[in-house]
């Protein structure tokens, strides 16, 4: 295995691998969340691409991050605590319950190989953070009623693809795109089949609070704070989304809920950037121990993906992480 | 193409050696089956479910069983294997015999989730099945949708049933989607409630609580007379509605008086979420019909895409308006007669009124004459000065400046209503106060004729 760092993972987090060894679930997903397969360039999203495609310019995580319109702005002051509120209210009902628990052929690793390819693909198609987000809880409420077989596996990735799309895309991808990214491997029908299996199963329970809401609150409220260093709160955003991103495919991280991971791939973001004003992360309600816990999980999550991890970053912020440079 | 082509080239690169792109997608399959053979082969004595067959739709009622998976860890993979094997039925659609057959055998079936245990008792007693639910009269037909009165067997209670063609290209319609999952998240005592999902072979049906009228009939009903006291009714609940979306970050975008639902209390609901969570409202439906510009704020038009909350709350001061006056505030046929009828009336936006707005490509191109704003008082004198006011800050061009919604329930306007209506919980009407009732509209014309006079048109324009 091309693995740089530790083969065998330290202490994992107690969701990891319930009743499972800790082995299959966390060590391999996370071996399998090698380099390589993305896309060499930084920002995957920037570079001009034949025709099909709309691509909006400000997409993915990088640009996300991007500052918020003054009208933005002012519906955050009105109604952001509410939001917040709201969001968390609704985590616990969304959160996956060991999808892989009685999935007799999806495996940990499986799913890593999966989320990992549709990391690039949701790039590929300019689709929002959010949108990947809802992708993965999607796929893994999904795995939690329903087995699926390992040869339907990635049908079932581009379904949740195209419903979290539908969501909140303004251009979902075409069925037929999303085939094709397949190399043909499924029919049209098979993907409508199976997309009416999905919504049916989760009753259209889609809309899930994801990492990249949490993400946006945390950033927002850190900006209203007085004195603020809007620098500092972009790049950690920036960089925070990189880190979230990775933690989506690795099932280490199945039982940590949006919020938590949000806070924590900040805190780690502000950490690993030196940062002189860092994310006072109370706001999150967590108790230090469970934020010190996650950020140390992400923190192993990052040095393992030191060569992933400077694909999901745009050049500005990756000139900021010499520790990443190494790899580049 | 050569950048398409890289692109999957660069998923196999995760499996490495691999030459080609089919090669890839064989070795992708293999991978998973190498580690489900590892898995098998391993420590783990397989669960349940690995010795009994699988479905991917066991124990759901109203859905098709499907065929059942076999679970076989030998078998080796090519291309054909691939497609041939797949574990998802080719066609869910099977002939009722078949799904009769292995319904009879679903209690074999791994112990069911209790939630799916639960799901199956309510669909015991009714849910989720059309049979519990009779088809009146045709209420509109849309474009992806075609809405019927019904009443429900088990409540005797009247509902509108919204069948949602699925025979789409796409899949299930994103219209369809955003607006379920969205409704299954708002409870509210002015949000039309969702009753039941009904999935039948080739559409699914929403069955939603059934409202008698919408706002746009309401007013014809009463000859376009509204009391003053009902529009401020009305007015309350519909931004009591829209700050319960809002406070969870769920805007309307398509705010209109047919998409506000009335029934005989007065009761007013929103509804039609389905370009609620959509980015852009589009200007055509699929089906190429003008989608009404009457109600959009001046900043969509010149092409914003910001997507925000006070989007929704210009609207809300053309339906204002229009309850007042009895007549649409702008009803313009075109983006560019929309833009002007906005601007003879609030004056063309300067640099003071529009931050931004003289470097805009698009308001440059139309080159507007310059008008300057008219009293609004002049146009709904039954409205008293702090409606106006409100009126005001809801048809603000800026839209960062515009009265969020949470804030107009504030408003001086709404004071005459009392306090206790900002004590009522979530899902309490607000003529649980009896402080609150509306009064008889001046214009009114009974009901015997209400029905027979727009009831067939009704609502054409939601779907």
């Amino acid at each position: 295995m091309e693995t740089s760092l530790p083969a065998v993972p330290r202490g994992r987090p107690a969701a990891a691998g319930r009743g499972r060894s800790a082995m299959v679930t966390a060590a391999s997903g996370r071996r399998g969340c090698t380099p390589q397969r993305r896309e060499p360039r930084g920002s995957p999203c920037r570079c001009p691409r034949p025709p099909a495609r709309r691509r909006r310019p400000g997409s993915g995580t990088a640009a996300a991050a991007a500052a918020a319109s003054p009208q933005e702005l002012q519906a955050f002051r009105d109604y952001g605590e509410s939001w917040y509120r709201s969001r968390k209210g609704l985590e616990s009902r969304f959160q996956p319950r060991e999808p892989l628990a009685r999935q007799p052929q999806v495996t940990a690793e499986a799913r890593c190989k999966l989320v990992s390819w549709l990391i690039p693909v949701h790039r590929h198609f300019g689709l929002s953070f959010e949108a990947l987000c809802l992708t993965v809880n999607t796929l893994d409420r999904f795995l939690a009623t329903t087995p699926v077989a390992a040869d339907c596996f990635q049908l079932l990735g581009v379904t949740a693809l195209l419903i979290a799309s539908k969501q909140v895309e303004v251009h979902p991808p075409s069925v037929k795109e999303l085939l094709s990214l397949c190399c043909g491997a499924f029919t049209v029908q098979q993907l409508h089949n199976l997309e009416c299996i999905v919504l049916l199963r989760l009753g259209f329970d889609l809309s899930a609070p994801t990492i990249s809401f949490f993400l946006e609150h945390f950033s927002q409220v850190r900006l209203q704070a007085q004195g603020a260093d809007t620098a500092e709160a972009a790049d950690a955003r920036i960089l925070a989304g990189g880190i979230a991103e990775l933690s989506l495919a690795d099932y280490a991280f199945i039982g940590y809920t949006p919020s938590l991971l949000a806070a924590g791939s900040l805190g780690l973001a502000d950490r690993l950037l030196g940062h002189s004003q860092p994310l006072d992360l109370r706001v999150s309600g967590y108790s230090e121990e469970l934020l010190r816990d996650c950020m140390e999980q992400l923190q192993l999550l990052v040095s393992l993906n030191g060569q992933s991890l400077p694909l999901l970053l745009p050049r500005e912020v990756l000139r900021k992480c010499p520790w990443l440079r190494g790899s580049r | 193409m050569i950048k398409m082509k890289n692109f999957k080239r660069r998923f196999s690169l995760s499996v490495p050696r691999t030459e080609t792109i089919e090669e890839s997608l064989t070795e992708f399959t293999e991978q998973f089956n190498q580690l489900n053979n590892q898995r098998n082969e391993g420590e783990e004595p397989p669960g349940p479910s690995d010795t009994s067959p699988i479905s991917p739709s066991e124990g759901e009622g109203q859905t098709p069983m499907a065929v059942r998976y076999r679970n076989n860890t030998q078998r080796r993979f090519s291309m054909e294997d691939v497609s041939k094997r797949l574990s998802l039925p080719m066609d869910i659609r099977l002939p009722p015999e078949f799904l009769q057959k292995l319904q009879m055998e679903s209690p074999e079936f791994p112990k069911p989730l209790s939630r799916m245990s639960r799901r199956a008792s309510l669909s015991d007693i009714g849910f989720g099945k059309l049979e519990t639910y009779v088809k009146l009269d045709k209420l509109g037909e849309g474009t992806y949708a075609t809405v019927f009165k019904g009443r429900s067997k088990l409540t005797e209670n009247l509902v509108a049933l919204k069948e949602i063609r699925l025979e789409h290209e796409e899949g299930a319609p994103c219209t369809a989607i955003r607006e379920v999952s969205l409704l299954k998240n708002l409870k509210h005592a002015n949000i039309v409630t969702l009753h039941d999902i009904i999935h039948t072979e080739r559409s699914l049906t929403l069955v939603f609580e059934y409202l008698d009228n919408d706002l746009k009939q309401y007013l014809d009903n009463c000859g376009n007379l509204m009391s003053v006291h009902n529009v401020k009714i009305f007015m309350f609940q519909l931004l009591r509605g829209l700050a319960y979306c809002h406070g969870r970050k769920i805007l309307h975008r398509d705010l209109k008086p047919q998409n506000l639902l009335i029934n005989e209390r007065g009761e007013l609901k929103l509804a039609d979420f389905g370009l609620a969570r959509a980015k852009s409202v589009p200007t055509k439906t699929y089906s190429n019909e003008v989608v009404t510009l009457w109600y959009r704020p001046p900043d969509v038009l010149l092409g914003s895409t910001e997507y925000s909350t006070p989007i929704d709350m210009w609207g809300v001061g053309c339906i204002h308006y229009e309850m007042v006056t009895g007549r649409p505030m702008f009803p313009g046929s075109t983006v560019k007669e929309e833009l002007h009828l906005i601007f003879r009336l609030l004056g063309t936006p300067t640099e003071e009124t529009w931050p931004g707005i003289t470097s805009n490509e698009e308001f440059k191109a139309y080159n507007f004459t310059q008008y300057r704003a008219q009293p609004l008082i002049n146009h709904a004198p039954r409205l008293d000065s702090e409606g106006i006011d409100l009126l005001m800050n809801l048809l603000l061009y800026k839209a960062k400046g515009r009265i969020s919604a949470e804030a107009a329930l504030r408003h001086p306007y709404f004071k005459s209503l009392g306090e206790r209506v900002h004590l009522l919980p979530d899902n309490a009407s607000i003529f649980s106060l009896k402080e609150i009732q509306l009064q008889k509209d001046p214009g009114y014309r009974g009901s015997a004729f209400q029905q027979s006079a727009r009831g067939k048109n009704r609502r054409q324009s939601i779907f």
